[in-house]
């Protein structure tokens, strides 16, 4: 299943929860919720899968300025696996609630540090075997990574002075990249055209797509095409 | 043995990372000649207060012999910033599974030329093995790396040649400095571990890697051992006592008179020798 990029969905808030929705039926969690700071508008962003009565209870009881998996996840530059943080009593308290609430305290954080000072996390969160977590784990940790950066890039760029903040700004390498994705060349063709690796053909697409805030690369040569950064094939 | 020292365990790392920073001082400040900020012995610079990772060597004594901080490419890193030049004025690579690795070093005083556990290969290619490994685990797929032509060099020697640049090489220092492209694959992981012929986990678990690195601060704080001072004929008679020692009964007897001499030691002498054979091992 192909997950719908964020920017294609009706603009309402209730695209972010349909989002994580996908992302958790395609990676097979229980549930996934995304929060964000954004120091330069001011604001903070939640949403998440949940029931509504852990919602309530979560914000009524100010969970959210103890909860591990963001404060602690904010230190790390890698996912935090919540095990890591199973002895603090901040981790405790939140989960003997969630607990209540029939939440797993088996989960991932995955930290995103934008250019200027925002923070998002992406949780998502899985009720099974310790065995059967690590192998999930290890299967979709790499594509939860993407998830993560594209949903707080929307997140982020939906605010009006953020957004003009972050105006794609792709190298010439990558435009010319996406120029001859545009023509219509593989992967193969313009690394051979252009005489580097083909990986590194990969690593400037997925930067480009990252830079336009795309989950696919026929999105991000649309949306460049679109501002003029490149023409049309 | 690698240790991944991060915001979540700094707090238990201070020391180790101390001493990283010195040899940090060491690498970029005196032997490279980089224009870095120095103070106290340490190279700390603003990404250090970003909470990075560090990935950290330590050998067999406990010394910090190999060192390199990773960030995340989607926020503030060095190649966004002071190491632009290298980029050309071309805004930096942004993705969610590429992290950038810089200040990589090894402390090629402490270790040999050879390719035993000493040696700069080995440990340059144990450090590499946790990097990669550590990067893929958390889902990464490509580090960009900030190196000098020497490391470079290494590098392709050990397996792992970049599989390609960005930008450009500049000077800087008496060297110069450029941006390699490494995947996190099994393929350059295992083509590095052959080469160096380990096999084993290279992570050490946190209180395992604290108690290797505090051996070593033990030995460094008995003086008698630190300065290297020759043992006086009465320190030289109880370390051969105590050597000589085949019953716990004997050793408890040697640790009695060493007490009762007390007024012939200093503090320093008799704790040292309390500690023996420990301390005075490779003297004794």
């Amino acid at each position: 299943m192909e997950i719908v990029d964020l920017s294609t969905l009706p603009d309402s808030e209730t695209r972010y929860t349909e989002f994580l929705k996908q992302v958790c039926e395609k990676h097979d969690m229980d549930h996934a919720a995304y929060a964000g700071m954004n120091p330069a508008a001011g604001t903070v962003a939640g949403f998440v899968t949940y029931d509504d009565a852990w919602n309530e209870h979560y914000q009524k009881q100010g969970l959210v300025m103890i909860d591990p998996t963001l404060h602690m996840a904010k230190r790390s530059i890698a996912p935090v696996d919540w095990s890591r943080l199973e002895r603090s009593p901040d981790f405790q308290r939140v989960f003997r609630d969630a607990h209540d609430f029939g939440l797993s305290n088996q989960g991932v954080t995955i930290p995103v540090r934008g250019p200027y000072g925002d923070i998002g996390f992406l949780s998502a969160t899985r009720d099974c075997s310790k065995e059967e977590w690590r192998k999930l784990y290890t299967h979709v940790i790499s594509d939860l990574q993407s998830m993560a950066v594209h949903i707080h890039d929307n997140v982020v760029t939906s605010d009006e002075l953020t957004g003009a903040l972050y105006h794609p700004n792709l190298s010439t390498r990558e435009a010319e990249i996406l120029q001859w994705v545009a023509a219509g060349k593989s992967q193969q063709d313009i690394g051979d055209i252009l005489s580097i690796s083909h990986r590194t053909v990969e690593v400037h697409l997925r930067s480009s797509r990252e830079k336009l805030s795309a989950l696919t690369t026929p999105q991000a040569v649309g949306r460049a095409i679109a501002i003029g950064l490149i023409t049309p094939g | 043995m690698i240790i991944v020292v991060d915001g979540l365990n700094r707090h238990q790392f201070s020391d180790v990372l101390d001493e990283m920073f010195e040899l940090r001082a060491r690498v970029f400040g005196e032997r490279l000649g980089w224009d870095v900020k120095i103070e106290d012995g340490k190279e700390i610079d603003e990404f250090d207060h970003l909470d990075p990772a560090y990935v950290i060597g330590l050998d067999d004594g406990g010394n910090v012999v190999a060192a390199v901080r990773a960030l995340q490419t989607t926020g503030p890193h060095m190649l966004s910033d002071v190491f632009s030049a290298i980029l050309d004025g071309e805004p930096p690579i942004r993705s969610a599974t590429m992290w950038e690795s810089t200040r990589f070093c090894v402390d090629t005083q402490r270790l040999n030329r050879g390719k035993d556990k000493n040696s700069v290969s080995y440990a340059t290619c144990e450090l590499m093995i946790g990097s990669l490994e550590y990067a893929k685990n958390a889902g990464i797929q490509d580090i960009i790396t900030v190196i000098d032509p020497i490391m470079d060099r290494v590098l392709k020697r050990s397996n792992c040649a970049p599989y390609d640049y960005v930008g450009k090489t500049v000077p800087m220092g008496k060297v110069s400095a450029l941006a390699a492209l490494l995947d996190c694959t099994d393929e350059r992981i295992d083509a590095i571990r052959d080469f160096a012929g380990i096999t084993t986990d290279v992570f050490l678990e946190e209180d395992k890697a604290l108690e290797l690195f505090n051996s070593k601060k033990q030995l460094d704080q008995s003086p008698a051992n630190r300065d290297h001072k020759p043992l006086t004929e009465l320190e030289k008679y109880f370390v051969e006592q105590m050597n000589a020692a085949r019953t716990e009964a004997e050793r408890q007897d040697v640790l009695r008179l060493i007490e009762t001499l007390t007024d012939t030691f200093t503090p320093e002498q008799k704790t040292a020798l309390l500690h023996t054979p420990r301390a005075f091992a490779h003297e004794a």
